[in-house]
């Protein structure tokens, strides 16, 4: 049976609408209403999704590791309903979920801890900075071959098979396993979950970590500092487009819109 | 006279009868056994609460034809027929048990034979076999000359050839009948007594002149002819749909008595009993419903899905869930017999056979498909129309409920995780729930509010562009009355209506609990809505799941805000004519017909003009059932329909109550190429313009 890991970070809702959005200028941090719930990064839900498929057709155990301050617990618990098996929680006031580096370190600690690993995916970057760091850190930490962009992700023997997006069309990859790979939307949708497995996420172990359970006395101070955080001012100019017919509308439309050089 | 106490080749007439009786009588009761075994592999469910009055009522509803004569209209009259078929053979039912059951069987027509009473039942029987003949006429007329869209249906070789039998025996038991008793009048003498057609036939016969000994030839022959075609028809009835008038008896008398908008709720603790996609997957009496079709078709021209050209016909549901019942029931019974005793299944390698055969009863993809199981609205006019009370919505639900909870097929996949993730159906809504507030003073229970009434936004209401505008409108008619209400805002998360028509239970009953929870922590007792699918959920599922509140349409509590005079609308500066969409889950679920059009007559200036298919047959606007979050690909567009409806009534608004039906109407007339001249309004927008008018005047006289 292949082990494959999935890391999965909890952020602010992408989708959340705007006018929910303050800043704490002080902190440089988000501050979202307490009633919109964080959610899994998409990008995470990707690779589970990769690593799904491939226990969809061997046998293989899906771990999910995520790390954050403080994790909703009916966040963090999605992905054991979509049909992963085990859920290991990193939490730790020292953690800063913005500090990739330190996450990097504390994910491979845990990984390492858990002995067996054949295939460790994540999300090309996290949907809230967007940095995508964490993925090849851990792949040099572990020092272990990383691929990105994956669209398919195999296992094959001790091989891991990834097609990987290309601009014009996509490159076939193999590394030996354990290999880390990082996956792009192409992956595919994380699929909603059946009621069995809806109902049995609960029942699923979930093992909570701290830094000093992972061996990390003291955490690695972020190489990247955020200067300034500053809710973006941004002017919306509206204009109708009339017309007497749909067609009359958009051709006005287009006019206009190849004269504000958009088209 | 009794031909039954005559001999025939030295047998005595009592026994042919009875030998008859008996072998009909077996063949009749096997096959109503195997019928009832096959509906026994459904699962079970409880419809054996209040027994008595699901019996009286049936029986009212049975004998007075109430279910099927309320669709009657000039276009469709053939329910007069029926019901004339129904009273009239029942009439005969009771003769042949007293005068062929006690008369022949017992022998006691001598003491019934010219009576008063035989004279009166008889003259009675005469009238009704001239009116089952007439009916028999409109029958050929309706099936061979002038077919009526919802009896047009691909039909079998046997099918063919039933269809002009039975017309033929059920004339020929109404000519046996007044053939029998003129012959015998002729043949034993016409009595005083003697029935209304009876005695001038008799008298007819007679002045043919031939022999006394044929008239009681003929007598004996027609009267054996009778019996045994009587017998026939015992025999033939569970072959075939004629044995509904038993079986819609039974269906009528274990219809669903609960709210007609509250689905019958999945125990999430067993989701192996989640949802159909077998036969037997159904329970006992959505598998008797099959038995009580008809097939009459009134569904089938009722139903939007169909209408539009859509896969779905509710019709060819319950006909193929038939059918496939019937082919796959008998292996399914044999298997499960042979699967009591494990060693017979050990033993006899064929079983395993039959096991997979099992495999076979899978309904969807065989019977139905999945775009049709997709296409229902489950706007309800199909379970309205229904005379045997079948409920077509909830055996669609179910094979829903399988696709989404256990096959996990992935339909409507952005709603349901939204709700899922979020608890709103939009995904990628800009709004935040109380965005629609802007410089509104409104109260947030969750801070600390003290109110009478909770408005219950909706997800719709709160975060779909469009129908800001009403949640603003019902808001501000709330506070120009006077009501002391607020909103749960942010904290409020989807009713789960989407979720639970989607087949989604599990991500239903995730939202409901919450809500439930959320209100009962408020001390919540009144919700007013302006949402009818927030509002049947909100009072008739939410009971279910322990949350018991007092809810309110919009349109109904305005309603009741002008009858007190809290609110008075001016006139409108011109002349209108408004027409009126009634909501699925407002009118066919809820019964509210009266209050939304009270609302727009109540405005002096408008009136309301009714567009074809109203009320109870309001036409769906498409957006029901989670509709509003799939593609409609197949055929034509079901709101496009409905907007030619509305322009039927030569209307300049189009009002309705649903934020729905809004949409899709809205939708609609974007689509044509004219788009002036329609609006499409909610009621509380149209009140609240008139109610507005009347503020600023009062604001000017204030300032004067």
């Amino acid at each position: 049976m292949k082990n494959i890991v999935v890391c999965m970070k909890q952020v602010l809702d992408p989708e959340a609408p705007l006018s929910l959005f303050k800043i704490d200028p002080e902190a440089k941090r988000a501050i979202l209403p307490k009633a919109t719930p964080p959610v899994i990064s998409p990008f995470d839900e990707n690779a589970l999704e990769a690593a799904l498929k491939i226990k969809d057709s061997q046998p293989a155990k899906v771990t999910v590791i995520s790390l954050g301050k403080k994790l909703s617990r009916a966040v963090v618990r999605a992905p054991l309903a979509a049909g992963a098996d085990e859920l290991i929680l990193l939490e730790d006031d020292l953690f800063d979920e913005f500090n990739t580096l330190l996450t990097a370190h504390a994910l491979s600690s845990a990984i390492r801890n858990l002995g067996q690993y054949d295939l460790i995916l994540c999300g090309i970057q996290a949907a809230d900075t967007n940095a995508g760091q964490v993925g090849i850190g851990i792949a040099s930490i572990l020092d272990i071959p990383f691929i990105t962009f994956a669209r398919k992700v195999e296992l094959i023997g001790n091989t891991v098979r990834v097609e990987k997006v290309l601009p014009h069309g996509f490159a076939v990859i193999e590394a030996p396993a354990p290999a880390v790979v990082s996956t792009s939307y192409e992956a595919g949708e994380l699929r909603e979950p059946g009621v069995e497995a809806f109902m049995s996420a609960s029942k699923k172990p979930v093992t909570v970590m701290n830094a000093q359970q992972l061996g990390m006395t003291t955490v690695p101070a972020s190489p990247v500092s955020f200067r300034k955080m500053y809710q973006l001012n941004r002017e919306r100019k509206c204009e109708i487009i009339t017309g007497s017919s749909p067609s009359e509308k958009v051709d006005r439309l287009m006019s206009v819109l190849q004269q504000a050089k958009v088209l | 006279m009794s031909p039954v106490s005559e001999s025939y080749l030295g047998i005595t007439g009592y026994l042919i009868f009875w030998l008859l009786f008996v072998v009909a009588f077996f063949f009749f009761i096997q096959r109503l056994i195997f019928l009832f075994n096959l509906i026994r592999l459904g699962r079970p469910e409880n419809r054996f609460d209040r027994l008595f009055f699901r019996i009286k009522s049936a029986f009212v509803i049975f004998f007075s034809q109430w279910s099927n004569l309320k669709t009657t209209s000039l276009r469709d009259p053939a329910a007069i027929g029926h019901a004339i078929m129904l009273w009239s053979l029942t009439l005969f039912a009771i003769g042949y048990l007293i005068f062929i059951g006690l008369g022949a069987g017992f022998g006691l027509n001598s003491i019934l034979f010219n009576t008063t009473f035989e004279g009166i039942f008889f003259s009675v029987l005469d009238i009704a076999a001239l009116l089952v003949i007439l009916a028999m006429i409109w029958v050929i007329i309706k099936r061979y000359l002038i077919v009526p869209e919802r009896l047009k249906r691909e039909q079998d070789f046997t099918e063919k050839i039933i269809q002009p039998l039975l017309i033929t025996g059920i004339t020929l038991l109404m000519l046996f009948h007044l053939g029998i008793e003129s012959f015998r009048y002729a043949a034993y003498g016409i009595p005083d007594s003697g029935s209304l057609l009876g005695k001038p036939l008799a008298r007819a016969i007679l002045a043919t002149n031939i022999s006394q000994v044929t008239y009681i030839l003929i007598y004996r022959i027609l009267w054996w002819l009778n019996y045994v075609l009587l017998l026939g028809a015992l025999v033939y009835a569970p072959y075939s749909k004629h044995l509904h008038p038993l079986t819609s008896f039974a269906n009528i008398t274990f219809r669903s008595l609960t709210p007609k908008g509250s689905l019958k709720p999945v125990d999430l603790q067993k989701p192996e009993t989640a949802g159909a996609a077998k036969i037997q997957d159904f329970t006992w009496k959505q598998l008797l419903d099959l038995y009580a079709c008809t097939w009459c078709g009134k569904c089938h021209i009722a139903c939007p899905a169909q209408l539009s050209g859509k896969p779905l016909s509710p019709r060819e549901l319950i006909l193929g869930l038939k059918e496939h019942l019937m082919e796959t029931g008998s292996i399914i019974s044999k298997t499960k017999k042979s699967n009591l005793t494990v060693e017979s299944r050990e033993k006899n390698a064929p079983n395993i056979m039959q096991n997979e055969q099992v495999e076979d009863t899978a309904v969807i993809g065989k019977v139905i498909n999945e775009e049709a199981i997709w296409s229902c609205t489950t706007c309800r006019t199909c379970q309205d129309v229904c005379p045997v009370y079948n409920e077509h919505i909830h055996k669609i639900i179910d094979l829903r409920r399988y696709l989404q909870m256990i096959s996990t097929t992935g339909t409507a996949h952005d709603c349901l995780k939204n709700l899922r993730v979020r608890g709103n159906p939009w995904r990628g809504t800009m709004h935040a729930r109380t965005d629609w507030i802007e410089d509104l003073d409104i109260r947030i229970v969750g801070e600390n509010s003290k109110v009478d009434i909770l408005f219950w936004v909706g997800c719709t209401g709160a975060l779909e562009d469009r129908s800001l505008k009403v949640t603003q409108s019902v808001a501000r008619i709330l506070q120009l009355a006077g009501v002391n209400f607020g909103i749960l805002g942010e904290e409020e998360l989807c009713c789960g209506d989407p979720a639970r028509r989607l087949g989604a239970e599990h991500i239903y009953q995730m939202l409901a609990t919450n809500n439930i929870q959320l209100l009962q922590s408020y001390n919540i007792r009144k919700i007013v809505t302006a949402c009818p699918h927030c509002y049947n959920t909100l009072k008739n599922e939410y009971p279910q799941l322990g949350g018991n509140f007092e809810v309110f349409h919009h349109t109904e509590l305005i309603e009741d805000l002008i009858k007190k005079q809290k609110l008075k609308p001016v006139s409108a500066s011109r002349e209108l004519r408004v027409t009126y969409q009634d909501p699925c889950y407002l009118g066919r679920y809820n019964d509210i017909y009266e209050s939304p059009r009270n609302l727009i007559k109540s405005i002096p200036g408008l009136s309301l003009f009714e567009m074809e298919n109203s009320r109870n047959l309001s036409f769906c606007c498409g957006g029901g059932g989670g509709r509003m979050w799939l593609e409609e690909k197949t055929g034509q567009r079901i709101n496009e329909m409905r907007l030619q409806h509305a322009l039927g009534s030569k209307s300049q608004i189009i009002a309705t109550a649903c934020p729905f039906c809004l949409q899709m109407f809205e939708d609609a007339v974007r689509s044509r190429e004219e788009s002036e001249s329609m609006q499409v309004l909610d009621i509380a927008e149209l009140l609240y313009d008139h109610l507005k008018i009347q503020q600023d005047n009062i604001r000017f006289k204030d300032s004067d």
